[in-house]
Formats: structure tokens, C-alpha cells, sequence
């Protein structure tokens, strides 16, 4: 897997380079404490064996050179050179020649007595007060030896850490793939038939135990709206139904029969039922826009008041004939909202008609305007039998109609139409009891209207 | 009484039969079948009536309508669409439509609007409607009062602006949807007979007692007034 690959070795790159920068600081700091603590010690040596001299005189000083050889170590160069270039005393075999002789710190290239090569030193040269050369120093092929252990231990250590980190980005590359692929498992066993699988969640509360739980909450809210779709595309084919075999018959019947009297009637009644069947389909597309938000470039400032006033006067005859009175009690002053006026209306008009086909028969029907400092409530109330509490809920689904027969005219889109409507407008319907009868309301905030324009 | 009719229309078989009824009617009838095609034939100016289709190839019939009365051409245009929501009417027409029926519609209630686009040019015409004469009715639309026969009708509000309607369409059908459009301005589709309970108030008022009724029902279409 190309990703884990990817994944593997940039974690084993990582580790490298910043082990490289440890060894590296490392190997910087010893190198140069070695160096200094070596130009201390060549330093020393030569200010002790300069200061034997001019307290003792010489013979000092070839005591002070000879215990210098004896008890310090093979690294050690000491050498007294007459003026002349003679060695006087001690273990440098090849001098430099007195000509080239400068006081001070040098380096350069030396063999000591007993030792089969020359190596690099660390020397001072001191012209003491009688004419000769006082050479002392050190060699630093101690030093390079020591560096060279130390070169070799630190590419061993850089050799492991490559390797740790590579091993290390593998075993993170393996979780994390294995992780991720749990999840990618599950997103390829999901399809539109099984929505019922879960990401797996190890409990541990990391990021991929989160990523999973977005992942399972995403699958609960769709297996939620799918099941509400296949409820809603049940009843909308089941009321979608009755009307189309009515019409298929009329049809069928109309095309059968020579009666032209009895022709005209079954063709009344095909055109009767596509009417049916288009109201219905075009209020399901209302509904879906409506919860969709289309509509809101609509939006205007008017006044509830009157509207309300022109649906009650509107519908008004119609309760009249079914035997029951409505009447509107009118607000003292205009309660201007901004909203669709035309589906408000429709939402008014079918909570209306929703009262006067199942409350007529409590024979009084109130509708209300209450102007508030938060929200607008729009009332209908009628004094028929009410619905249960358990069952409001499903009275505002679609196609919730609680009567089972389905013969009523009325295709139990009427609440949800005005419920959709509402949440258009931020707001919400509600069902509520009237004691007895219903009481249907659609509350409309007032934060949206100061909010637009 | 045949009037020039521009149709814009894509769809064959719809542009076919609204032809065919609309000559029968009397009207002789020009056709396009695209929005681009419609655009360059109204803008001549000389139609009494364009019906132009919602959606069509090359330039849309919102957008034929923008154009047109852009250029000043004000002949009146009814609206035809397969889309119903409110939101869609209320667009249509507000960009400068005369009248707008959702599809599927019938022939009935197409040749009704038509009627009353053409009518509503005849009045542009002739503006001395004061006075509204039906037979023994007389409306005075100042005063708003109403006499049949001499005798004063005491109507509601509503119900004077629905007499009026039907008035100032005379001998011609007007069907539910045009008076809940035209009478009360709204634009949805009401799942009761409220407005058939509205003209049968009316109706009380205006022929009961008298020999001959001036409110007609016509059958699968709508209403009529007529002596």
C-alpha cells in the first residue's frame, strides 16, 4: 500500500535526520572540548616547565624535563634545543630547525623518540632567557583516536535510529491504515439496501474513535431521512393509487360505453380525479421546497393582521354552511412581519380548512393574531374532538391523516404543507389541546425580521 | 371578434392542440417553438396576445418576457409552466407577466384567461367604463352600489369585488382559480369549494326573487355573467 509505504518512511526520515542533529550537536561539543582541554593541557605544561626555569635556572629545568618524560604519558613532547639547533635534552627526534623557530602556539608534525612514524602535535615554543629553545607540547593522535571511536560509535547510533524509525513508522503506518480501513470497510458495506452497518470504536476517545462517531451519527441521520423516504414515497404511492384506478376506470368505461350522456359523465370524473392527483403532487413539491428554503428572495414586509382578516373573512361562508361560526378577533394594531405572504397565507388557509372539516361540528372556530416581543403567533382553535397528544405528531407528517379510511377529500398534506411552511420562516406549528378541540398555531419569530434587509 | 395570437410553445403536441382550439375560437394563431424565434416574431408589436411556455430551448420564457418588455413591447403575455409552486407563479409574474396557469391545465380554463387578457386590451381601448351594465343589472363602480332592476343589492365588500369581476367580464366563463387569483391574490390551490361558496352567496343575492338568473355555472369550467 503505496500510503503506508509513504507513511513508513517519512517516519523513519524523521527519525534519522533528528538523530543526525543530536549526534551531530554531540559530536560538535566533544570535539571541541577534547580540543580545548588538549590546548589547556599544552599550555600548562609549557607555563610550569617555563616557570621551573626562571626559579631554578637550567638545572632545574633538566629535572623538571626529565620527570616530565618519566611519569607522564607517551603523548607527551618536551625538548631543550641550544641556540644552535642541538637537542640538549628530551624526546623530539625531528625538531623543527631554530631558524624557523617562532614563540608561541603551533601545530605541526613531530616524531618522538622510540616511535616509528611521526604524528601531529600540539606545541608551544618558548625561547627561554639564555638562548635556548624550550619545546613542549603534545601529540593529538590521542585525541583523533578518540574521535574516530567516537565517529564510528555515532554512525552505528544514526544506522540504529534509521532503522528504529523506519520500524516505527511501519508499526504506525500498519495502525493507522488498519484504523482508517475499519473505516473504509464500513463506508464500502454501506449501500442504499444496508445502512445498518457502524464504524467499530476502540474506546480509546483519539481522533479516529471521534472520526468514527461523526462517521455513525452521518449513517444515523441518513438511515433516518432514507426511512422517512420510503414512508413517504409508501403513502404518496398508496394515495397516489386510488385516484389513478378511479381515473383508469372512468376511462376504460367512458371509452367502452355509447351512451353520450353517460360518456360525458365517466369523462367529468377522469378529469375530476387528475385534478385530485395533480393537487396532491403539487403540494408534495410545495412541501420539499419549502423545507428546501426556495422562497426566501420572496420575502416582503406585510401586515398579519389583515391577512388574517382576509382568510377568516374568506372562509368564513364555508364554515357557515358545515355549521360552525368563525370568528377572528381582531388585533388593535398592524403586526407587520417579513415573510412569504402568499404561503403564509396557504399555511393559514389549510390549518382553516383543517379546522372546518374535522371541528365544525364543535360549532365555534377562533382565529387569532398575538403580536409578541419574540415571536408572532398565528391561532386556529375549533371545538371538534381534538387529536390525542400520542398521536400530534404524526398528524403533521405526510400524508398523516388519522382517519384510515383515506376517503376523505383531503390528501393529509395539509399540516405538513403549513409545518414546512413555518420552518421556512424559522418558525414551527404546533398542535396543541383546546380543551376541547384543537388549537393549531404557527409561531413565527421576530429575529429574522430585523435580521433581513 | 378573432384576435392575433403569438404561441411559443416547444412541446408539439401541446402547441397543436392549443392551435387547433384556439382557431376553432376564432383567432388566427402564429406559432415558435423556441425562445429566440418567439422573441424576434412578438417584438413586431402586432399581436393581441402572446402565450409563451416557461421553459424553452435557446432562451428561456422568462427571460423572452425581460426582453420584451425591456423594449417597451406591453402586449399582454399569459404565462405557461409546469411550475406549480407558489413561488414560482408569484415570479412569473412579477416579471411582467399578465396571467400565469400552471401545467397541466384545461382547454376550458386557457380560452377563459385568454378571453380575459384580450378583453382587459378592448377596456385599455375604451376607458369610458363607468357605469357597468348586465341586462336589468347596473354596477357603478365609484359608488361601488349595485341595482338589478332598479332595486339596490346590499352586498358585502368581497362580494361587490366579485360581481365586479364577473361584470366587467361579461358573457365570458371565469373560472375558480382566476377569482381566487384576481379576486382575492392568492395563488394556491384550495382543497375546499370555498370560493363556489362565495359566488352561491352572491348568486342568492343577485337572482333570488328575480325571473332570470344573470349568474350562469358552466359546467367543468367555471362561471358566467350573462343576460
Amino acid at each position: 500500500m503505496p500510503t503506508t509505504l509513504r507513511i513508513a518512511l517519512l517516519a523513519g526520515l524523521l527519525a534519522l535526520l533528528s538523530n543526525l542533529a543530536v549526534i551531530g550537536f554531540i559530536y560538535e561539543r566533544t570535539h571541541d572540548e577534547a580540543v580545548a582541554s588538549l590546548h589547556r593541557q599544552v599550555v600548562e605544561q609549557s607555563k610550569v616547565l617555563t616557570d621551573v626555569y626562571r626559579t631554578g635556572g637550567k638545572k632545574a629545568l633538566n629535572e623538571a624535563i626529565d620527570d616530565t618524560l618519566a611519569y607522564a604519558d607517551p603523548q607527551t613532547a618536551v625538548a631543550l634545543i641550544s641556540s644552535d639547533g642541538r637537542e640538549l635534552k628530551g624526546n623530539v627526534a625531528t625538531a623543527p630547525s631554530v631558524q624557523s623557530m617562532q614563540e608561541g602556539y603551533h601545530s605541526a608534525v613531530v616524531r618522538l623518540r622510540g616511535q616509528p612514524s611521526p604524528h601531529l602535535g600540539e606545541l608551544v615554543l618558548s625561547r627561554l632567557s639564555g638562548g635556548e629553545w624550550l619545546v613542549s607540547g603534545r601529540l593529538v593522535g590521542e585525541g583523533i583516536a578518540f574521535r574516530t571511536t567516537l565517529e564510528r560509535s555515532l554512525i552505528l547510533a544514526l544506522a540504529v535510529a534509521g532503522l528504529l524509525g523506519l520500524l516505527c513508522g511501519v508499526i504506525l503506518a500498519h495502525y493507522v491504515s488498519r484504523r482508517i480501513g475499519q473505516i473504509a470497510a464500513v463506508a464500502n458495506r454501506i449501500s442504499a439496501r444496508n445502512l445498518s452497518q457502524r464504524v467499530p470504536l476502540s474506546g480509546a476517545g483519539d481522533s479516529f474513535d471521534r472520526l468514527g462517531l461523526q462517521i455513525n451519527a452521518m449513517l444515523d441521520r441518513i438511515s433516518m431521512l432514507m426511512e422517512e423516504l420510503r414512508l413517504l414515497t409508501d403513502s404518496l404511492a398508496h394515495d397516489l393509487r386510488s385516484p389513478v384506478s378511479r381515473l383508469r376506470s372512468a376511462a376504460h368505461a367512458a371509452a367502452q360505453t355509447s351512451d353520450p350522456g353517460e360518456q360525458e359523465e365517466l369523462l367529468g370524473s377522469v378529469v375530476r380525479n387528475a385534478d385530485a392527483l395533480i393537487r396532491i403532487l403539487t403540494t408534495v413539491l410545495e412541501i420539499s421546497r419549502s423545507e428546501a428554503l426556495t422562497g426566501r428572495n420572496q420575502f416582503a414586509w406585510f401586515d398579519v393582521r389583515e391577512l388574517a382578516a382576509e382568510l377568516a373573512e374568506m372562509y368564513d361562508p364555508l364554515a357557515d354552511e358545515r355549521g360552525a361560526a368563525l370568528k377572528f378577533e381582531r388585533p388593535d394594531r398592524a403586526v407587520p412581519l417579513f415573510g412569504h405572504r402568499q404561503l403564509l397565507a396557504q399555511a393559514l388557509s389549510n390549518l382553516l380548512e383543517n379546522a372546518i372539516r374535522y371541528g365544525s361540528k364543535g360549532g365555534k372556530i377562533d382565529v387569532r393574531v398575538q403580536p409578541g416581543e419574540k415571536r408572532i403567533r398565528i391561532e386556529v382553535a375549533d371545538r371538534g374532538p381534538g387529536i390525542p397528544l400520542n398521536r400530534r405528531e404524526e398528524a403533521m407528517k405526510r400524508f398523516g391523516r388519522l382517519d384510515s379510511s383515506r376517503s376523505d377529500e383531503g390528501a393529509g398534506l395539509g399540516l405538513a404543507l403549513a409545518q414546512s411552511i413555518a420552518h421556512l420562516h424559522d418558525g414551527e406549528l404546533h398542535l396543541e389541546d383546546n380543551g376541547p378541540g384543537l388549537l393549531t398555531s404557527l409561531e413565527i419569530p421576530v429575529h429574522r425580521q430585523q435580521s433581513a434587509r | 371578434m378573432g384576435r392575433k395570437i403569438l404561441l411559443v410553445e416547444d412541446d408539439r403536441e401541446t402547441a397543436s392542440y392549443l392551435a387547433k382550439g384556439l382557431t376553432q375560437e376564432g383567432h388566427s394563431v402564429e406559432q415558435a417553438t423556441n425562445g429566440q424565434d418567439g422573441l424576434f416574431r412578438a417584438t413586431d408589436g402586432s399581436f393581441d396576445l402572446i402565450i409563451l411556455d416557461r421553459m424553452l430551448p435557446v432562451l428561456d420564457g422568462l427571460s423572452v418576457l425581460r426582453a420584451l418588455r425591456a423594449a417597451h413591447i406591453e402586449t399582454p403575455v399569459l404565462i405557461l409552466s409546469a411550475l406549480a409552486s407558489v413561488g414560482d407563479r408569484i415570479e412569473g409574474l412579477e416579471c411582467g407577466s399578465d396571467d400565469y396557469l400552471v401545467k397541466p391545465f384545461s382547454f376550458a380554463e386557457l380560452l377563459a384567461r385568454v378571453n380575459a387578457l384580450l378583453r382587459r386590451r378592448e377596456s385599455r381601448v375604451d376607458p369610458a367604463d363607468h357605469r357597468l351594465t348586465v341586462g336589468d343589472l347596473e354596477i357603478d363602480p365609484l359608488s361601488r352600489s349595485v341595482k338589478r332592476a332598479g332595486k339596490k343589492l346590499d352586498l358585502k365588500p368581497r362580494e361587490y369585488l366579485l360581481l365586479e369581476y364577473f361584470a366587467r367580464n361579461e358573457g365570458r366563463v371565469v373560472t375558480r382559480t382566476m377569482l381566487l387569483e384576481q379576486v382575492w391574490d392568492y395563488h394556491f390551490d384550495p382543497g375546499t369549494n370555498v370560493i363556489d361558496v362565495h359566488v352561491s352567496r352572491l348568486r342568492r343575492k343577485l337572482d333570488e326573487g328575480f325571473e332570470k338568473p344573470l349568474l350562469h355555472t358552466v359546467r367543468g369550467a367555471g362561471y358566467m355573467l350573462a343576460a
